[in-house]
Parts: structure tokens; sequence; C-alpha cells
């Protein structure tokens, strides 16, 4: 295995697999992500993405693959290379902030610098900066104890960026936070990470999180990558139920293309006890006359009204109306199918109501089962 | 690193790089100390197991192999009827330590005794003073002669003959229970505190009273720790050699561990019958302690919610002055009238059973204390010396293998944890005079015998496991990416142990050490079969005086083992607080 830098990417992760015992916690997986982007690896607790970062860290060994930032090869097991944690330069936000607490917020900070040796006055000038840019400077002096949850965040992450490193990992950060919290500081994590410029990697089994903060999305599961992209395409172009479901809510139906009707267009026939029905849709890439896939519609995609017009449609009834101040959440039954639904408040859907559902073609998504 | 520094390590994919990936500073440190471990703990065990085999011919002389040894455990005049009385000993104390220990925790936990807060510490003191000192202590309280309270009973009392006699098995029974209560007592009060008040109140409000209720829901729920507690209070006292040694054996009340002892030294030395049934003994003790930490010490914490609410008490009404009176009797008959009584007997130049103000000096304590005098019985002057160098050291060094052996086992998680794991159980379930006995057989040949090292070596491989638990309860309560981040921000791992992981469990280290020099300041059955003519420790020099001098003498350096003890149960209490012991 060649170790120069031949992909271009900033951070580089080839094939990397990772058992535990006889379990493939990571199965051979790939990352390539330029210098000062931001990654988020996102999937459900069990996925690898942990398992993933821990490997980048060098907290776990790896049983197979390479991983190299820039120039440094951070781990080779087939070349017997391992760097140890401590001199990879990796900044690192763990999910319980791990801010020391015996020592106040000032010594937390200055620790890395401490530990590189670096003379007392720049110390102090690079802590009273990095405190400044999180919004901790007042708070300098407390012990870690005496913050609360969201400045332990900050102090964690103040701590993370002090050293300059060549790369900044977050362990789901933002989980131990409430709502509210955790909404402010993810667009306070993304503005700060701009200004330091730091290429990131990012864990999270939060959708939103991810879809909000980063350049670049690695969907996971069961140790391998089901789709990485932009976080546009991601949640507006699933490949496959899995992430279509995982990256938000949306209604799944199981058919097969009936007709190709143009570049990445066709119509999808689906059955559902006893009614069938054909659907103009996007075809997902490689699918092709023939083939079974899944139907993908987000609840907000779906119009559903009480007069029947004209064009594809499904006729089901409400089961539930749940009236959440902007929209209103329906379940509409259609055989045994159920349809998750967002309506308007003012189409007055209401239990028990007969009603007429039809799909925009441009947001009804044909992707591999 | 520049990018031929990397071409560099590649190409030199050799045996130097794969060795250099092994040979880190976590992972040697972790081979030696797993090694030093390894080696205390099973080469005495192994060398007492082939031991057990080896039969004294009558000239004693010559050994060949064979059973005989175990064949005399059941024909012997004594040792059958010794095994019978540690027995009867263990099952009797264990039914009064568990009794006293658990209404004592319900008492001070549950419900709302007047002054509990205050009560406390002083339920606990037994826990830290020496059993053997208590067995001396109420030897001259019930002795029937010269027993103060018998002196008393006839006096004030008129009663004829005596009212009161220890020296018998259920003097043995009546002192190890006392002493050994608070053990009970610390594993069942922590989970009795912790307990959801919920789980009690929903009982009450079926319509069950105060007592069903207990009965019913409180006791069971933590049975766990009562049982746990009641198998290590069973274990220790199979094992205790001081109280029947002063209330038992002189009155023929052999039991196993004064067998031991007397085949250990003594004119008929034959180590490899002690070995024997040290092997019997420790078989068991490691049975039960196999229960208890297999089936029960599991389950101890399933009861308890996670939640940190102060839960309510039980109002008693007017039955809460009982539970006081009851509890103030306990902490007077264990505590305050033992040490009445070793301070009135010490002033004395010889005890008669009657205080006389006139005769009373400190002559005794001239004696046994001022080691720099020319009168200075020296038995008992090297005792405090060397248990002092003993304690301090063994304390330290054991405290220093603790703290590697539970990173490795609650961080490194590597193959070898598991195996550690089970090595620091391992030397709880041997009481203390079988593992010296295994140290005696093993080491008798080399040039640490009949040296303090042979003793530190004892006391640490017995012992280091109860430092290990303290510093794992509180390593456990820290979270690994305390350390993991230190690594991430550059730090080694002797820096990250340095500057993180140590100031973090400074609390847990400090209550441990505390712990084990208290244990080793009062250590009396691996002493016992380990000391040799001026390596004497404290409660040898004790033994000493009982043996061979009198009761006033050996009440003066009671009294100082005791003042020691105290001071140091002052301070650990000061610095470790509340719950941070962990037995």
């Amino acid at each position: 295995m060649n170790t120069e830098n031949a992909s271009g990417a900033y951070l580089q992760v080839r094939n990397l697999v990772k058992l535990f015992g006889d379990d493939r916690a990571v199965d051979d997986l790939s990352i390539n992500l330029a210098e000062g982007k931001f990654l988020t690896l996102l999937g459900p607790s069990g996925c690898g993405k942990t398992t993933t970062l821990m490997s980048i860290a060098g907290l776990h060994t790896i049983d197979a693959g390479h991983i190299q930032v820039g120039d440094v090869v951070f781990t080779s097991p087939a070349n017997n290379i391992f760097l140890p944690p401590e001199k990879r330069d990796i900044g690192m936000v763990f999910q319980s902030y791990a801010i020391w607490p015996h020592m106040t917020v000032a010594e937390n900070v200055a620790y890395p610098l401490e530990i590189r040796k670096i003379e007392r006055p720049e110390i102090d000038s690079r802590v009273a900066d990095v405190l400044a840019l999180v919004g901790l400077t007042e708070m300098a002096n407390k012990l870690a104890t005496q913050l609360s949850g969201g400045q332990q965040q900050r102090a964690s992450l103040a701590r993370a960026i002090v050293s300059r490193p060549r790369l900044l990992l977050f362990d789901e950060p933002l989980s131990n936070l409430d709502l509210k919290l955790r909404e402010q500081m993810r667009v306070e994590l993304k503005r700060i990470q701009n200004e330091v410029g730091i290429t990131s990697v990012y864990v999270t089994h939060d959708q939103s999180e991810a879809l909000v903060m980063s350049d670049e999305i690695i969907v996971m599961s069961k140790g391998r990558i089901e789709q990485k992209g932009g976080p546009l395409e991601i949640y507006s172009q699933p490949v496959n139920g899995y992430v279509s479901n995982f990256i938000g809510v949306a209604n799944l139906l199981k058919g097969h293309v009936a007709q190709v009707t143009g570049a990445g267009r066709g119509e999808v026939e689906v059955v559902e006890n006893g009614s069938r029905i054909r659907l103009p849709c996007i075809l997902g890439a490689g699918i092709g006359e023939g083939d079974g896939v899944v139907l993908s519609v987000r609840p907000e995609n779906v119009r559903a009204v009480r007069e029947k017009n004209g064009g594809a449609h499904i006729e089901g009834e409400v089961i539930q109306a749940i009236f959440l101040g902007n929209c209103v959440d329906c379940r509409v039954r259609w055989g045994n199918f159920e349809w998750k639904i967002l309506s308007h408040p003012r189409a007055g859907l209401r239990e028990g109501d007969k009603v007429y559902l039809s799909f925009d073609p441009e947001h009804t998504l044909a992707v591999q089962p | 690193m520049s990018t031929e520094t990397i071409a560099a390590t590649v190409n030199r994919s050799s045996l130097s790089s794969r060795l250099r990936r092994v040979m880190t500073q976590e992972s040697i440190t972790t081979v030696i100390v797993s090694l030093i471990v390894g080696v205390a703990v099973v080469l005495p065990l192994m060398t007492l197991f082939v031991s057990s085999f080896l039969v004294l011919d009558d000239q004693g002389f010559d050994t060949t192999w064979g059973l005989e040894n175990y064949r005399i455990l059941f024909t012997d005049r004594i040792i059958p009827k010794a095994f019978l009385n540690t027995l009867i000993i263990s099952s009797g104390s264990t039914v009064l330590a568990t009794f006293l220990g658990v209404s004592l925790a319900w008492i001070n936990a549950r419900t709302n005794c007047p002054l509990r807060d205050y009560l406390e510490p002083y339920n606990l003191i037994p826990f830290f003073l020496s059993p053997f000192v208590g067995a001396i202590a109420w030897h001259n309280l019930a002795e029937p002669q010269t027993g103060i309270l018998n002196v008393w009973a006839r006096n004030y009392l008129g009663v004829e003959g005596h009212l009161l006699n220890v020296d018998n098995i259920y003097g043995v029974i009546w002192v190890t229970g006392i002493f050994f209560a608070p053990l009970v007592y610390l594993f069942v009060v922590g989970s009795l505190r912790r307990m959801d008040p919920s789980l009690e109140d929903s009982a009450r409000t079926t319509g069950a009273g105060l007592l069903r209720t207990t009965l019913t829901i409180t006791l069971p729920l933590v049975m766990p720790g009562i049982l746990s507690g009641a198998i290590i209070v069973f274990v220790t006292s199979a094992g205790e050699f001081g109280v029947p040694f002063k209330l038992g054996a002189p009155y023929g009340w052999e039991t196993l561990t004064t067998q031991i002892f007397s085949k250990a030294v003594g004119d008929d030395a034959n180590h490899y019958l002690g070995s024997a049934m040290s092997m019997a003994l420790g078989a068991i003790t490691v049975f039960l302690i196999w229960i208890q930490q297999r089936y029960i010490a599991p389950r101890s914490f399933t009861t308890v919610t996670g939640k940190g609410f102060r839960p309510n008490v039980l109002d008693l009404g007017r039955w809460k002055w009982l539970a006081f009176g009851y509890n103030l009797t306990f902490i007077f008959i264990a505590v305050v009238l033992p040490i009445f009584c070793l301070i009135v007997v010490s002033l004395h130049p010889v005890w008669t059973g009657e205080i006389l103000l006139d005769d009373m000096s400190f002559d005794n304590y001239r004696k046994t204390l001022f080691f720099w005098e020319e009168s200075s019985i020296k038995s008992a002057t090297n005792g405090i010396i060397n248990s002092f160098i003993l304690a301090f050291s063994g304390a330290t060094i054991a405290m220093i293998l603790s703290l590697v052996v539970s990173h490795m086992i609650h961080r490194t998680k590597g193959m070898g944890s598991k195996l550690l794991n089970f090595l620091c159980v391992v030397p709880i379930g041997f009481p203390g005079i079988v593992l010296a006995m295994g140290v005696l057989v093993t080491y008798i040949q080399t040039p640490i015998y009949a040296t303090l090292w042979i003793l530190l070596l004892g006391y640490i491989t017995r012992f280091f496991p109860y430092g290990q638990r303290n510093i794992s309860a509180v390593m456990l309560a820290i979270s690994e990416e305390l350390d993991q981040s230190s690594r991430m921000a550059g730090a080694t791992w002797f820096t990250t142990m340095r500057r993180i992981t140590i100031p973090l469990l400074k609390p847990g280290i400090f209550a441990g050490w505390l712990l084990l020099f208290i244990i080793f300041l009062r250590e009396l059955s691996i002493s016992i079969i380990l000391y040799s003519t001026g390596t004497e420790t404290l409660s040898v020099g004790v033994y000493y005086l009982s043996n061979y001098e009198n009761e006033a003498l050996t009440s003066a350096l009671s009294m100082a083992q005791t003042v020691a003890l105290l001071v140091c149960i002052f301070a650990f209490r000061r610095i470790a607080g509340r719950e941070a012991l962990t037995v």
C-alpha cells in the first residue's frame, strides 16, 4: 500500500476494518475529506461511527486499513505503523466534555500547550484568545465543576482548538445538552469551526445536527457506509430506504418500475391491498425498468385534499390528526399502509375524513430497496 | 513528522518497529506489575498446595509424598474438634454480627433515631480496632475471678461465684460477633441509604404497617448486601486467630487457626501438616467467597436507583428512644467498656480484679513503649517500630500496585485484565494465616526469611486488594474520557497518570492508604506465622506480653495500639468522608 498523498484529500481513511471479537464494528470504510471541511458521521448507536472516530484518534487500534492526515500516516497495520494518540496532534471534544475537575478552566485550556512546552507568556495569550473566541473569558479562573453544561462544552472546545491541531474530532458533543441549548450550540460550534478553519470530523445520531453543520455527511449502518454526500443531497436524494428513513421521516412503499419515461424519470407501480397505482417519480441511479424499488415520499411532500381532482391519486381515510401549530400531523390509512402526512392547518383535516392524496413527481423518489 | 521519517518508519516494518509498537510505557508497566502480582499471589498458594502432600517422617528429617497429612486431619485427637469449633464460632458470630449490623444500619439509615449522624462513626470503630485486643479487654472484664464485671457483681449485687465467663467458645463468638458487626453494617448501610423511598411508601399505602414494610420490603431489597456481609463475616471469623487464641485455646477450645499456629511454630512444628490444615481452611473460605463474588455481589445494586435523593426516614414515634438506647448500648459494649478496661488494667502493676487508686502508675507504658530505656521489654518496643515501618512502606507499595492494577482492569481492558481482576479477588478468599503459611513454606529457605521483607510481602499480598477496591470505586466513577482527552491533548501515558489520573483519584488513594495503614498496624494472623526474634510487630508484642508477661503490661501495649488506631480512624474520617470506604 502506498503512503503518498495520492487522492489529494487531507484526511484519508482507506478500507478501515475494526473487529470486536467476531463482530465487524467497522467494515471496509473509506473516507476522503478536503482540508478545512466539516464531515459528519451519522447513524444510530452501534453503527460504527464512534469506533471510526476512536480509530482516527488512536484510542483504538485498527485491524486493517490505513489512516492518514496530510503527509502523516496515523496508522497502517500492514506496515506496522501506529502513531500513539498523543503524537497525532488532534483536538477532541468528548461526549462528557471531559473537563478535568481538579483544574480551572484556564488550566484545562493551557494543558495542551504546556505539554507542547510552549513559553508561559505565549500560553497565557493564546488561552485568553481562545477563551474569548468561545465566550468564556469571565470563567477563566472558575473550577470546571462550577460550570454549566453549555459552558463545559465551550471549555472543552477551547481546549481542543487551542493547540491549533491538524484535525478536530467531536464525539456526540451536544447530546448531553437540553434541546434549546443544543440548537444554539450547533450554530456556535459551526461558527467557531469556520473561524479557526480546522478540518473536523463530527459524530452524531441526530440528523438535524448533521444537516445544519456539515459540509459532508456519511450515513452509516452496521459498520458500512450507506451514503455520502452534501446535506441537501442526502436529504433530497437518499439512495435507499434506510438513509431516507434515518435522515428524516419518510413514507416508504415497495413497488416496481413499470416504465422508464425519460432520463432518470419513470413510473412506479405500487400494489397495496388490492388497489394498484402508478406514480410518476424520479428514479435513483442505476434503476431500470422492472426493478424492485422503494418509493420514498416525505410527509411534507404529500398533498391531501377532500375533493378529488386530476392526476394520479390515492384514496384514504384520516385515522389521526394532531395539531402541531404550524402544521397538522396526520396518519392516513390506505389499505394496510399508513401514510405520514404534514398538512396545512387551513386544510382542516379531521379524523374520519375521506381524503385524496397526490404527489409531486419531483419529490417522489424511487430508490434501491 | 515529515514525509521522510514516515517513509523510514514504513521501510523498517521489521522486528524493531514491531517491538516499538508493543513496548509502550503503558504495556511495559502493565507486564511488570502483572508479573509481580501473579508471582506474589500464585507462588505461595502453589507451594502450600504442594507442601500439603509432603509427609514428614517420625524423626522429622525426611519427607515422602503422600496423603498422610490429610488423613491426620480426620484421625487426630484435636484437629477434628478444632474444625467443628471453627464452624460453630463462625456460624455463631455470623448470626450475632448480622443481627447487630443490620439493625444498627437500619436505625441509622432509615429511621429518625435521635443523634444518628453522631452515632454512626462510633458504630464503625470496632471495625478498625484489633479483635485480639478486644478479646484481651473482654478477658479482663469477664474472667470468672478477676474480671471487673464479675468483681462488681460480687461486691455490689451480691452474686456468688461469677456472673459472666468469656473464657470459652461463647466468649469467642461474643467478641468476634461484636467486632465484625460493622462489616455487615458497611455492606448494608449504603444501599439502605440510597434506596428509593417510594418503594417503602407504596407498601405503606397498601396498608402494611411499619414492621411489615420493613420485613417484607426493606430487608429483602438489601438482602444481597446482608448475605455478602454475612459471608464475609463467616470467612473472617474462620480465619481469625487472636480471639480464639486468647479466649478459646487456653481453655480447651482449639480452632483451626490456633492449631495451624501450633504446627507452624513451637516444639512440634510440622509445616507440612500445617499446610494441609491451611488447605482445608482455605477450601472452605474460597468456596464461600466464590459464592459471594459469583452470585451475590453482582446483584447488590439491582435494587438501588441512581437518583441522588435524600430518602425520607421512618418516624418511629416513641420507639425512637428505644432505638437510640439500643445503639448507645452497642457503642458502650463494643467501644467504651473495652477501652475503659484496658486503661484501668494497664495502670496497675499487677491486675487482681480490684481497682487500687494508690497503686496506679504509668510504669507499664514505660516498659512497653520507651524503647530507649534499659528496662523496656524488647519484644514490645521492637513491635512498635517494626509495625510503623511495615504499615507505612506496606501501604505505600500496595497503593502503587493497586493504582496500576486498577488502571489495567478498568482502563486498558486488555487480555490480562480479566486474569488480573481474578488475582485481586483470590487473596480475599484466603485467611491471613493460610496465606502466611504459604509464604512461610515458600520463602523459608531464602534470605528474606526472618527479615521484615517476608512480613511486608505477606501483608501486601493479602491486603492489596482492599486498596485496589478503594481506587477502583473512584475510578469507575470517573469518566474514561478524562484520561483520553489528556492523550488527545498530546500527553504521554506517564504524564497523563501524573497530571490527570492520580490527582483525580487522590481521595480513593488516600482512603485506601489509610485503610491499609490501619490494617497493617493491627495485623496479627500473618505476623504470628512469619515473625522471628527482632521482627516482632505490634500485635505480636501484645501476644508476647499476654503469653509470657502479665495482663497489666499486655493492656498497656494494647492501649497504645488502640490509641494509634483511633488517631488513624479520625484522620480517615476527615479525609475519606462518609461513604468512601469500600470493603
